[in-house]
């Protein structure tokens, strides 16, 4: 994938990042549960690369917070950095990652990229955003609790858009088929 | 779903402002915004914003789209700090919820600063075009610059993304009226199916804007576009039109 591509791979996903819970916000408590700003970012990183995908992680908050007010602006940093690790952390596995399967290396590539974030969330709140006031009980409600219906989204959804798009032929496939 | 505005063809003082100028003035109106507390500040600052807006010459209905599309987000907002914000001296209490005159005064306040935000985000994209956004991003980056950051590349990231939210919006209400012919509305739903119907929109929505960056990267590529060799516009200062 070209270096223009790339970052236009990331624009785009980040302008998802932004219209995504804008549709979602119609029902209540929609971003917390159903986080839908994480999947065009996590998406942007397995398809385009680390690079990409922390681009998106940094661009989709921060301009949602300047266009649309959402995510507030407390929360907009360790969202932003939460983010940034999901993009970062699914780009690096998918590279590294190569079991032969095209699915398999997407998952283990997500749901490492799904544990890193919550755990540089959980310190980054722990040290210096909430440094004092936060507790493992709240990061682990905040996390798995309170998630769960963005966690079992996204672990239905991310993989199967990514495959639709290698087969749609808009992103190179893993494992060309050598007959072609 | 509401669009964020887009640009809106009318002439005003905001509209010829450079877009650095105005991104900075974003940055800083928001800032106000946040730090207001009292309801005098948050009067002032509001006061403010609605001159912008006069001044702008885009009309209320533009202006206030993006954000009348976050109401019932708001008045969720609104009702949860009124009802578990605090429990001292309460109006009403239902289990633990209790309905307080400082969970009220603090809904409020959030959800003034969030409408506030929301227009002024709106005010900048209704008065500045793509292109000048994304050479506006470039001029504001370009210190950086000297210290390796690749600035080309996020002026370029900022610029698509501003450009392609208004887009996509229309492509995805396009995509749930066509799930509404078929599987009837949405929006009359309970949560949870509205939920799914939503979820099963987002293959497409996804295809659908994946095709649209491989098409907009290969007009740029094919106009001989690159990211890592400086354009003979920009030694002039001029950022060179990729569309």
């Amino acid at each position: 994938m070209s270096q223009v591509k790339k970052v236009v791979v990331a624009a785009v996903c980040a302008a998802l990042g932004i219209v995504l819970p804008m549709a979602f916000h119609s029902i209540p408590n929609a971003g917390a549960t159903w986080l839908p700003m994480h999947i065009p970012v996590m998406i942007s990183g397995l398809v385009a690369g680390p690079v990409a995908g922390a681009a998106t992680g940094v661009l989709a908050p921060v301009l949602s917070g300047l266009l649309t007010g959402m995510p507030p602006a407390p929360m907009l940093p360790p969202m932003t950095c939460e983010l940034l690790v999901y993009g970062l952390v699914s780009g690096l596995l998918s590279r590294v990652v190569r079991t032969g399967s095209t699915t398999a290396d997407l998952y283990i590539s997500l749901v490492g990229a799904m544990l890193a974030g919550r755990v540089v969330n959980g310190v980054l709140r722990a040290l210096i955003f909430s440094a004092g006031a936060y507790s493992l009980e709240a990061w682990l409600t905040a996390s798995f609790v309170t998630a769960i219906a963005g966690i079992v989204l996204q672990l239905a959804v991310v993989v199967p858009i990514v495959v639709s798009l290698e087969r749609a032929g808009l992103v190179p496939p893993r494992y060309p088929d050598p007959k072609e | 779903m509401r669009s964020l505005a887009g640009y809106v063809w009318v002439d005003s003082p905001l509209h010829r402002m450079g877009a650095g100028p105005k991104l900075v003035g974003l940055l800083a109106c928001a800032l106000l915004v946040v730090l207001a507390t009292t309801p005098l500040e948050l009067l002032a600052v509001s006061a403010g914003v609605c001159a912008l807006v006069a001044v702008s010459r885009v009309g209320w209905h533009a202006a206030g789209r993006a954000a009348w599309g976050l109401r019932w987000f708001l008045l969720m907002v609104l009702a949860m700090n009124a009802l578990f914000f605090s429990d001292a001296d309460p109006l009403v209490s239902l289990g633990p919820a209790h309905l307080t005159p400082a969970g009220l005064a603090q809904g409020a306040r959030v959800v003034v600063r969030t409408l506030l935000v929301v227009v002024l985000g709106t005010l900048l994209t209704a008065t500045t075009r793509p292109q000048e956004l994304v050479d506006g991003v470039r001029r504001l980056l370009r210190p950086l610059g000297r210290l390796g950051l690749p600035t080309e590349a996020a002026a370029l990231a900022v610029g698509v993304t501003v450009q392609f939210v208004p887009t996509l919006l229309r492509e995805s209400r396009q995509l749930m009226r066509a799930q509404e012919i078929r599987c009837g509305g949405v929006a009359s739903h309970g949560i949870v199916r509205r939920a799914v119907s939503y979820v099963r929109l987002l293959v497409p929505i996804f295809v659908s804007a994946m095709r649209r960056a491989d098409e907009l990267s290969c007009a740029m590529e094919a106009r001989g576009y690159r990211i890592d060799r400086p354009r003979a516009a920009d030694t002039t200062g001029e950022g060179k039109r990729y569309q």
